[in-house]
């Protein structure tokens, strides 16, 4: 119970800290007035333009000391109100922007993040089971030659290949056909994505599994007359997760990254090409919204693993 | 013979029920010997990086094209096929593309390597302060690594970029702060590794001060692994700076693979048209990465630095 | 009994009683290393019969673990085995694994000997022991964990329905190895391979283990293989002890006869490295100098003569057969063993020149 609470405890202090030190950084380095007036807001002679600051200032707070800014922005952003863009119109609001793109960078995450395990856990056992065979080994060369390949080449790599060569897959995405159309357009953004951390999940769990497979409890297993196909799903899987899930709660982060990539090169308008178009118009509540949303998910994923270690680890569980 | 008892005939292999298990002795000894030796691979590794770095310093004085001009051919429309004239083909203003790549290599290459001596200067103090010392030290260097690495780095890196000016400096050392937290987490485990060995003990009670025992006794010793796995280092930061291309924020001047790379596959047509402009830097940038991946991972079991990933 | 006659083994059949159930002739297991073939089981010939219990004595690396994984067949792949094991007339050795798989947990089980780790940590003890009940006999459910309260209450586990749902780590190491125990048993095996039972538990838990296994022995009419390096474990627990060094078979006989007229100096030396229960606990154990013998290049002549204080020219140069006393069913292979003239003329020499028998180091 202690360790939850902690756990809890640590999550919002890293996500606090983390807004705060993203609000501090824009709002210090960049010029957020500039930003929504352009020009107008240096002009400090000609007194409509003051009272066109005056104005802006007073909407968004700019008036207010640092501290406070972020402690108001804090209070709307818990309800759900991520303010308004900082634009001469401000429209759409903030909300509205997430509340379209999310959902397509959502999904990316997911089917890549399924793709990864759908193709990494059989090709671990596949690996595992036959160590040191020709199988395995090729199996660990085409591991290493994808993990070593960047995200925006692998995606040219399949777009040429699997889209343009061969026409498949469909290379690009468009926002308002229907869903599963669109799931299907995904289908490639969301394989270059997967590929790599596939690699990484597979070697990783092909260790572990040949680690468990050396315990006790496998002999025990197979002294029982278990089939050796059965040791591995039923005995050995389970123990050789761990590190397993670790991994993938912590690529998680580097999906997100990758993901920003893979959006640029299939053109998919989802958070990732949100944050860069904001950031080039230095649109400051929208990215902090996106770190923000990135943070917490990241932050809860976390706490998720940790869940999902007391099921699976009944020592765990107990302590 | 006889005392082997054994022909062919009745000699019963086994399917193997379990992994070799009993006492992995040999094994051991195995792991050792293949330690031991770098193997040819390696050195093919290091002669692809030696040339790959050397074209890129010594560009400027080789008989190369010049990366920016402009070879329009007559009646033609770029890009062109690669040819004698061109061996990687041109780009669509009918650049040079083999001389982009080269020229692109300068600036990745500078990155990359900046931005590690950027890491290792920074994290790898931080990582062997960390180590040495423990205690309060050690916990609140490790906290900042801890949340460092809590951050997408592509993220903090979008935020740092897009804040300052894009030079080559500014991504470099935007990359170098990215692998501050992995290199320290390195070199605070190796330090820790070493830090109660005879030797150090033996400095230790003869007197010595501990500027002097990190600097003559500590440092010699963590740097050749964490120079084995900063190999490992560069690479990630070569791909980095790519995906800060295909984000629009890599260095403004110039060529770099990333830029290259980006411009020739940018749109759909060119890529069906004259996949070569995206393949040729892909490959070189590709193999570089491998190498450096492959060097750094024998280096690393061959000083058997401990498995930490960045 | 009975419910079991109905399964369907590849094995032999239950009926046939009067061949022996285990026979092995001039078994040998070698292990194929990058150092070269290591003789771990160099020709062991031997029999078990229904109903009896085999105690397999030796120091550490002697080769019991091999032996009695050989006769089981879990061996890894680097493993070469020839000879002959007959499991109730049927020669079992070359049998293909899938068909070997079936008589392992049914008709030959294994208890080993480190009860931590040989039960799966993250899988409730119940459906442990289910495993093999609902394998090997098929049974449903609710039959398997009836069985598995019975398995649980017949090695004397407290509360046995609340032991089902519980994993191995809310056990005690004597527990874990009842359960074990209940586990190799399930099915009804005929033969029980017990690798070292007690080899990681407190002394007082040793005893109750081994008189767990006895008691079971008995009710089921089951063969035993106790394997250990303590010959105090064997000698209230078997009918019958194999000794052995360097993978070989050096001496065997009816427990009885063997603890009143052993042979073999080595077994002496075996004996007298057993702890005193009036000894200090920390009374050390005086260790013969040397070690085993490397089992990739074996000495010529007898394996055990250049730790042997009784040993001689002839002892370096000819290896000793297994030779019978006057007793047939006592073997041992030694060119002087405990008792002859040169033996005696020996010790007194030895005794003479104030030297204290020294014993083999017996850990595993
Ligand atoms: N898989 C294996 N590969 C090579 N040698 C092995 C293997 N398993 C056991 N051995 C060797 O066989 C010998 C006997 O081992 P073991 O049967 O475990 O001894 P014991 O159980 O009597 O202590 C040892 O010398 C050991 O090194
Ligand atoms: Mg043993």
């Amino acid at each position: 119970m202690k360790f939850w609470v902690s756990r809890l405890v640590g999550a919002f202090a890293l996500i606090l800290t983390v807004s705060a030190i993203t609000f501090g950084a824009m709002n210090i380095l960049g010029d957020p007035l500039f930003n929504i007036l352009g020009p107008t807001a240096g002009d400090v002679s000609n007194p409509e333009s003051v009272a066109k600051i005056e104005a802006a200032e007073a909407q968004f707070n700019l008036d207010k000391p640092l501290p406070v800014r972020w402690a108001l922005w804090l209070g709307d952003f818990v309800t759900g109100d991520f303010g308004v863009q900082f634009s001469a119109t401000g429209q759409p609001p903030v909300s509205d922007l997430i509340a379209e793109r999310l959902p397509r960078s959502l999904m990316l995450l997911v089917m890549a993040q399924t793709m990864a395990v759908i193709i990494s856990v059989p090709w671990a056992i596949w690996s595992a089971a036959k160590a040191n065979s020709a199988v395995d080994r090729t199996s660990t060369v085409m591991t290493f030659l994808l993990i070593g390949m960047p995200t925006f080449a692998l995606g040219i790599i399949l777009k040429y290949g699997l889209s343009i060569r061969f026409d498949w897959f469909p290379a690009t995405f468009v926002a308002n056909d229907p869903f599963w159309t669109r799931a299907w357009q995904m289908f490639l953004p969301a394989l270059t994505l997967a590929l790599p951390s596939a690699a990484v999940y597979q070697r990783l769990l092909r260790t572990d599994l040949i680690t468990t497979l050396q315990e006790d409890f496998i002999l025990t297993a197979r002294s029982k007359g278990v089939s050796k196909r059965n040791v591995l799903f039923k005995h050995a899987l389970r123990p050789s997760l761990f590190s397993f899930i670790t991994i993938a709660g912590v690529t998680t982060g580097t999906l997100i990254g990758g993901a920003l990539v893979v959006e640029q090169i299939f053109r998919i308008p989802g958070l990732g090409s949100a944050i860069v178009e904001a950031i080039l118009r230095e649109d400051f509540p929208v990215v902090l919204a996106i770190v923000m949303i990135v943070t917490i998910t990241f932050v809860v994923l976390n706490v998720l693993i940790d869940i999902l270690y007391s099921i699976i680890d009944p020592r765990v569980r107990a302590s | 013979m006889s005392d082997l008892g054994m022909t062919e005939a009745d000699a019963v292999g086994h399917e193997d029920p379990y992994p070799e298990r009993f006492l992995p002795h040999e094994g051991d000894q195995d792991d050792k010997a293949e330690k031991r030796k770098l193997g040819f691979a390696f050195w093919l590794c290091t002669a692809w990086l030696v040339a790959v770095i050397g074209l890129a310093i010594f560009a400027p004085y080789l008989a190369i094209k010049s990366p920016n001009v402009n070879f329009v051919q007559p009646g033609e429309r770029p890009p062109y096929s690669p040819s004698g004239e061109h061996w990687f083909g041109t780009d669509q203003d009918a650049r040079d593309m083999f001389s982009r790549t080269i020229y692109g290599a300068r600036t990745s290459l500078t990155v990359g390597f900046s931005a590690i001596a950027f890491g290792l200067l920074v994290g790898g103090t931080l990582g062997l302060l960390a180590g040495y010392f423990r205690g309060k030290i050690d916990q609140i260097i490790s906290f900042g690594f801890l949340s460092l690495l809590s951050f997408p780095a592509l993220i903090l890196a979008i935020l740092i970029t897009s804040l300052l000016e894009r030079s080559l400096l500014t991504i470099a050392i935007t990359i170098g702060i990215l692998s501050v937290a992995p290199v320290g987490r390195v070199s605070r485990a190796t330090t820790i590794s070493f830090a109660d060995r005879e030797f150090v003990l033996a400095a230790r009670s003869l007197g010595a001060r501990h500027p002097r025992i990190i600097v003559r006794e500590l440092l010699p010793n963590v740097l050749i692994p964490m120079g084995a796995f900063s190999l490992l280092g560069v690479a990630i930061a070569i791909v980095a700076e790519g995906s800060l291309a295909f984000l629009g924020l890599s260095v403004e001047k110039g060529p770099t693979w990333g830029k290259i790379i980006l411009t020739a596959s940018q749109s759909s047509r060119d890529l069906e048209n004259a996949p070569y402009m995206a393949f040729f830097p892909i490959g070189v940038l590709f193999l570089t990465v491998l190498a450096l991946n492959f060097a750094g991972d024998r280096l690393r079991s061959f000083f058997d630095v401990r498995e930490l990933s960045l | 009994m009975n419910e079991h006659e109905s399964f369907h083994h590849p094995g032999p059949s239950r009926t046939e009683t009067d061949s022996p159930l285990l026979a092995l002739d001039n078994l040998k297991t070698h292990f194929r290393t990058e150092r070269g073939l290591v003789r771990a089981v160099d020709g062991v010939t031997l029999t078990l019969n229904r109903g009896e219990a085999l105690g397999v004595v030796g120091e550490s690396g002697s080769g019991k673990t091999v032996l009695s994984r050989s006769l089981m067949g879990l061996l890894p792949g680097s493993a070469v085995t020839s000879g002959s094991v007959k499991f109730a007339g049927q020669e079992i050795l070359d049998l293909p694994m899938k068909q070997r798989r079936h008589l392992w947990g049914a008709e030959m089980s294994m208890v080993f000997q480190n009860p931590l780790n040989s039960l799966n940590p993250l899988m409730k003890i119940g459906k442990q022991i289910a495993e093999p009940l609902r394998l090997h006999l098929s049974m449903d459910k609710a039959n398997a964990r009836e069985t598995a309260v019975a398995l649980l209450k017949s090695v004397r586990i407290p509360e046995p329905e609340r032991r089902l749902n519980q994993y191995p780590h809310e056990l005690s190491g004597g527990m874990r190895q009842r359960v074990m125990i209940a586990m190799a048993l399930a099915c009804g095996p005929t033969v029980l391979f017990a690798d070292e039972p007690t080899t990681a538990l407190d002394v007082t838990v040793q005893a109750q283990i081994l008189e767990v296994i006895g008691e079971q022995r008995r009710d089921r009419n089951m063969s035993v293989v106790l394997v250990t390096h303590d010959l105090g474990v064997v000698a209230g627990h078997t009918d019958q002890i194999a000794v052995m060094y360097s993978g070989k078979l050096v001496e065997r006989a009816p427990t009885k006869t063997l603890f009143a007229e052993m042979r073999m100096p080595y077994t002496k030396s075996l004996l007298k490295s057993i702890p005193k229960l009036a000894d200090p606990s920390h009374t050390r154990l005086a260790t013969i100098t040397g070690r085993p013998p490397d089992l990739v290049n074996p000495p010529k002549g007898c394996n055990f003569a250049q730790r042997c204080p009784y040993a001689r020219p002839k002892c370096h140069v000819e290896e000793p057969a297994l030779e019978p006393t006057a007793d047939p069913n006592h073997v041992f292979a030694c060119w002087y063993p405990v008792g002859s003239p040169e033996f005696t003329e020996r010790e007194a020499e030895l005794e003479a020149a104030g030297y204290v028998p020294a014993t083999v180091a017996g850990v595993s």
